[in-house]
């Protein structure tokens, strides 16, 4: 009985490391191909026979990706302050006042969530040209300066907050502003922090709205740097492009390993998105 | 007779306006560059619109007659349910298989989640790039398959019009594992352990309790993981864009690369026309899956 479970065990850890190749293989195969040396080819073997960190330093130094890099940081700061705060302001409206016209909001609000990107892109382009937000960092932000999902989101928190907390606020004076900031707020803080790391990783990865938005490479993100690098590069600077990709996921990494309970709680609440 | 002192309706006024001061950061921005944009689209794709003279002329279902009878157009959308085809089952299969190995309590199955989350997290660019040197002939996949002797000799799977389309296809499986995992995994813990207790005692082994108990148990779970894949795969375009971007020959070309091409072409009605089919296979995508698994409810209760 006993040796019966420790192999099933085995098979258990072996089928879960075989599933992690999958997984993460890919990422490491990019490391070793961005820590080869200039005297070995890219695809010569696997492993990397004279490891060096060149491509890494390369990378900064005979590319625009710390620009890049800047770029981004910048669009994913506007996108995730702005989102977090209009998005919740607007769900403690839907979920705590009542006032006329809030169900035709609320509906306008939810039907626009199953609209996809690619219909409305071309408007849209059009629209950000006629308000001098192409080539911007607040151009680029636009899809998430403040989000149907993220309201729906934020609403659906604001609702399970009991209101007899936010009453005694009342009494105590304070006004609507007030009890959203002060009392609400902080309740929600699990949800916020979700909203803002799907934010950040949205933003942060986009790459069909920063295509079109931008013409001027000095507005680059990363995703579009990096492509526009592995099209214009032949195939000798797959080093350096690897080297590229993997600073661009290590963001991104941190702050999943950081918040990473919120990843998973955000991901299951918000299941609607689409 | 109504005079009711100033205070009382300046009060009133305040309270009716509180709502649509918090409302009117999102309103201004969703309105101007969501709603008006959804409005225009739809307002495009029944005009000839030329964006850069900016005359519009109606021309009411041509564009859609257009795109109708535009061989490429039925080639992108047939590559889109194609493509749709092949990630669904995976989508529904595979993470579920995770869910349930890493639901297991025994030791590192926190870090096993971890990395099995690594690519939903990473920029859709950077997966992309790294698929492209893996698929690549000389790259990793091609080397192990030759090696045991699975294929007689190398090849780039992005450039082979029979295998470019699963290629890509296995880029969004591969993305969305972890993703479909933790959905899943929500489920599995929801499931009460007195049901795999009774089972027990009825002497039912891990098989039957995996068909009998665990996936009617999930029939939600797998309803949500189906109708997000449907639509979020009705809409692929990164994966593809990045990769073959829409070759060898079109064999890659999906609805939406149709779309961007259009859009490139500036040839924004058609584009527009294009997104209205996208919208209305997305909507009737999730009512018809959403039907399908209320009937098979229906059956499990009956």
């Amino acid at each position: 009985m006993n040796s019966k479970t420790k192999t099933q065990k085995i098979l258990v850890y072996l089928m879960m490391i075989t599933i992690c190749v999958i997984t993460v293989g890919p990422f490491l195969y990019t490391l070793f191909i961005a820590l080869k040396s200039a005297t070995q080819g890219i695809y010569d073997g696997l492993l990397p026979t004279n490891p060096t960190l060149s491509n890494f330093i390369d990378a900064f130094h005979k590319t625009d990706f710390l620009l890049y890099l800047w770029n981004t940081v910048i669009v994913t700061g506007i996108a995730v302050v702005f989102n977090l705060l209009f998005s919740s302001m607007a769900g403690y409206a839907l979920a705590r006042i009542e006032f006329k016209g809030r169900s035709i909001v609320l509906t306008l609000i939810i039907a626009t969530m199953t609209v996809p990107f690619q219909l409305y892109m071309a408007p849209l382009f059009q629209i950000a040209g006629e308000l001098g937000l192409r080539n911007t960092h607040v151009g680029l932000a636009i899809l998430q300066i403040s989000t149907a999902f993220g309201i729906y989101f934020m609403r659906q928190a604001f609702l399970n907050v009991p209101k007899e907390l936010e009453e005694s606020a009342y009494l105590d004076g304070a006004n609507r502003f007030v009890v959203w900031w002060k009392v609400a707020m902080p309740l929600v803080k699990p949800t916020v922090i979700s909203l803002a790391i799907y934010t950040f990783t949205f933003t942060w990865g986009d790459y069909l709205w920063p295509l079109i938005n931008t013409t001027d490479s000095s507005m680059y993100t990363i995703s579009i740097g990096l492509a526009q690098m592995s099209q214009n590069f032949d195939g000798g600077n797959m080093k350096l492009i690897s080297a590229a990709s993997i600073l661009t996921t290590i963001p991104s990494l941190l702050v999943f390993i950081w918040l990473q309970k919120y990843f998973i709680s955000g991901q299951t609440d918000g299941a609607v998105k689409g | 007779m109504n005079r009711q002192p100033f205070s009382i309706i300046k009060r009133k006024w305040t309270k009716n306006l509180t709502p649509w001061v918090f409302l009117l950061p999102s309103i201004l921005i969703l309105g101007i560059f969501l709603v008006i944009p959804i409005v225009e689209a739809f307002r495009w794709s029944f005009l000839d619109y030329k964006i850069i003279a900016d005359t519009s002329d109606f021309v009411g279902l041509a564009n859609f007659r257009e795109i109708f009878s535009d061989e490429i157009f039925w080639k992108a959308l047939g590559n889109t349910i194609l493509y749709v085809v092949i990630v669904l089952p995976l989508n529904i299969l595979l993470p579920l298989f995770l869910a349930v190995l890493v639901n297991q309590k025994i030791r590192a199955v926190g870090a096993f989640r971890v990395l099995y989350y690594l690519p939903v997290i990473t920029p859709i660019v950077v997966g992309a790039l790294m698929w492209k040197m893996l698929y690549s002939q000389e790259g990793a996949i091609s080397n192990i398959l030759v090696s045991l002797g699975i294929l007689d000799e190398s090849m780039n799977f992005l450039t082979n019009s029979s295998t470019a389309i699963v290629a890509v296809a296995f880029i969004t499986v591969w993305k969305g594992l972890g993703y479909y995992m933790v959905m899943y995994l929500a489920n599995l813990q929801s499931i009460s352990s007195q049901l795999y207790e009774s089972a027990s005692i009825d002497g039912a082994n891990v098989f039957h309790k995996f068909t009998k108990i665990t996936m009617p148990m999930m029939v939600p779970s797998m309803t949500l993981v189906s109708v997000l894949t449907i639509i979020n795969g009705l809409k692929v375009f990164e994966e593809i864009a990045l990769t073959t971007n829409g070759g060898p020959a079109g064999a890659t070309t999906t609805l939406v690369m149709y779309i961007y091409d259009k859009f490139i072409d500036l040839d924004v009605s058609i584009a527009s026309a294009a997104g209205l089919v996208l919208l209305v296979l997305a909507i009737v995508g999730s009512l018809l899956q959403m039907k399908l698994s209320s009937k098979r409810e229906d059956d499990l209760k009956a």
